[in-house]
């Protein structure tokens, strides 16, 4: 198929009805989610996931993944108007969103957001159609040593890009992949750490644990500060930017939507890096430097558009290669194969329908976006001045049922609330879940394609060494580990996040 | 050195009961053995690595000063919520739990807690149980 038909075959699925209902409705959800605190994407999609059961899987992946690039849009209201990133990604826009807020100028700050973001999204559809065939094309090459390294390379780029400490990450891995192990051994079917459990003979699900790790912990860290946020009162008008904060601002849209998608599109790069990325750019470019966190346009618009686009070029390694770049990945990958679908590189030929459906959803979701953020802005600031107190116990009731209805057991509830508690406790000390998320889903399939490389070799490792892509694959999992490599830019992370 | 000890018990129970292979043809006991020698070693570089580059700031309660006692409810009020979902039931369990949240963290009006409690309670179990059938617990009220 040529490129103009796969563009149809996009546009023929997004305009279902029922496809176009679930994108709206998943846009919805993603900007209250990137607008309210203490709920973040991958918690969010793990408690929605059991509500898409009785969809088709094309509508349900469309709406999961309309509320993870919505809550980019979402997130950058809140760092413009209360000066609190509704999103990790939304952290740099805070800089000079908020100020641009203090002088008057909320209007201009969160409408370039929003066309930047919409121009951004555009750029990385149209990149995502041209990079994900040729490249699901070129992993039809891989065997299990290849895919062995591919998944290695993905875990140790979460854990090495992450913005913990190198050996906290690497644990986190450790515990997910023991954590995968739990179940029955797809190879010789014996049980594993079930203690006759008939629930845990399927596994730990997946779902009740991120809903753990990610919701609770969020909730318990807001009840921890003060509940009531400051709004900075402003009448918010001229959301349309004017002539000079276009020229200011189209150059830094362009290269934060063109390094936002191949940060995004690296396994572990996702949309908080790119955007931490297309802010340290523009202000090394930038002719006034000095300027930048006092309110200068260039400095929402690079992370805003770097960060919507990478959250679209994140579903390369996914749909493309079948492994998850991040945390919200990984619990897409698992809608996926609750659904019946395996993603990797035969996912563009066998379903065709869902892959250009899903590119084709994003296109459309970004206008919905576009006018969802800018003539409603009024209503998501209504949304903003909702007390926490009043809002925290919905999220807590919402964490509880989405749990409990994964599979109607009581279990998956005590498993999400242990979780809850052991997530909130590793917060105080530091340490990360979203290697915990990414090696649980991927320790399964890690392990099958090791044992698999392992008997194929007749027990030598020398595998990994001698097929030229694998061996690719496993030197730049090793150089990613090697944290010295990268000292300038965790510090600089640290920095702009200090 | 709870992660040391979680290794540990990775290592024991593979050790008690699972086959580890050969290299040629590993067993249903390899990978997580693996998960655990890669913990174990990691726990002790990070135990050493902490113990050396003790910080003031280490000395810090990690437990949140303010609100630890609400949080701590809140935590507690959500276990027994699960330990007595299936014997009082969604409604009247979540009705009440919600009547105690919005009571916890800074207390709102009765009116409010009651009210709110009650709306969302309804509205939440026609979502769940009448529209997406998910078949929440019963209880001994039948609802």
């Amino acid at each position: 198929m040529d490129f103009f038909t796969n563009i149809a075959l996009a546009f023929s699925v997004i305009f279902q009805p029922m496809n176009l209902l679930f994108c709206f409705i998943g846009c919805i959800i993603g900007v209250l989610v990137g607008v309210l605190p203490g709920l973040g994407p991958p918690a969010a999609i793990a408690l929605l996931m059991p509500s898409t059961f009785l969809m088709s899987p094309v509508a349900a992946i469309i709406m999961l993944a309309g509320i993870y690039y919505g809550a980019m849009y979402g997130g950058s209201t809140t760092s413009i108007l209360v000066n609190i990133p509704g999103e990790a990604a939304s952290v740099v826009t805070c800089l000079d969103g908020y100020q641009m807020a203090r002088q008057g100028r909320a209007g201009p700050a969160l409408g370039i957001s929003a066309f930047g973001s919409f121009i951004a999204g555009t750029i990385a559809t149209i990149l995502i159609m041209m990079v994900a065939p040729p490249l699901a094309n070129f992993a039809l090459k891989f065997g299990p040593p290849e895919y062995f390294c591919l998944m290695l390379l993905g875990l140790t780029l979460v854990t090495s890009l992450g913005r913990g400490s190198l050996i906290k990450g690497l644990m986190m891995a450790a515990v997910g992949i023991f954590l995968g192990t739990i179940g029955t051994d797809i190879i010789s079917g014996q049980e594993r750490f079930t203690y006759g459990s008939y629930t845990l003979l399927d596994g730990l699900s997946f779902i009740p644990v991120i809903m753990g790790l990610f919701g609770i912990p969020e909730v318990l860290e807001v009840l921890e500060g003060p509940l009531r946020r400051e709004i900075y009162k402003t009448k918010i008008s001229n959301l349309l930017p004017n002539l000079k904060d276009w020229k200011d601002s189209i150059g830094a849209i362009i290269r934060g939507s063109f390094l936002g998608f191949f940060v995004g599109m690296l396994p572990g790069g996702g949309p908080m890096i790119a955007s931490l990325a297309a802010y340290a750019t523009e202000k090394r470019i930038s002719r006034h430097p000095e300027k930048f966190g006092t309110g200068v346009i260039e400095g929402v618009a690079a992370p805003e558009a770097a960060n919507n686009s990478a959250s679209q070029g994140a579903f390369i390694p996914l749909l493309a290669l079948g492994v998850p770049g991040n945390a919200t990945m990984a619990v897409l990958m698992g809608a996926l194969l609750i659904h019946g679908i395996k993603p990797g590189p035969f996912l563009i030929n066998r379903n065709p329908d869902l892959f250009w459906g899903v590119i084709g959803s994003m296109y459309v979701g970004n206008l919905m976006l576009l006018i969802l953020n800018l003539p409603l802005i009024g209503m998501w600031v209504k949304f903003l001045k909702i007390p926490y107190p009043i809002l925290f116990p919905m999220i807590l009731l919402f964490t509880l049922i989405g749990s409990y209805s994964v599979n109607n057991n009581i279990w998956d509830v005590f498993s999400m609330l242990l979780f809850g508690i052991i997530g909130y406790v590793m917060k105080k000390f530091e340490y990360e879940g979203a290697p915990l998320i990414l090696a649980l889903v991927l320790s399964p399939l890690m392990e099958n394609a090791l044992r698999q490389s392992l008997i194929l070799s007749h027990g030598s490792f020398g595998i990994f060494f001698t097929r030229p892509i694998a061996l690719v694959l496993f030197v730049m999992a090793m150089l990613s580990m090697g944290s010295q490599l990268l000292p300038d830019f965790r510090k600089k992370i640290s920095k702009i996040e200090g | 050195m709870a992660w040391l000890g979680l290794a540990l018990f990775i290592g024991v129970e593979v050790w008690r009961k699972l086959p580890v292979g050969e290299w040629q043809d590993p067993g249903a006991g390899f990978w997580p053995l693996g998960a655990a020698f890669l913990l174990g070693g990691l726990s002790v570089v990070n135990f050493l690595k902490s113990f050396f580059d003790k910080s003031p700031e280490d000395l810090e309660p990690w437990y949140p000063r303010q609100r630890w006692r609400t949080i701590v409810l809140i935590m507690a009020s959500l276990m027994a919520y699960v330990f007595l979902l299936e014997w009082i039931g969604f409604v009247l369990g979540t009705f009440l739990l919600l009547v105690y949240l919005f009571r916890s963290a800074e207390p709102q009006r009765w009116v409010v807690a009651i009210g709110g409690s009650a709306l969302i309670t309804i509205t939440t179990y026609f979502i769940f149980d009448i529209w997406l059938k998910t078949q929440l617990p019963k209880g001994i009220l039948g609802f």
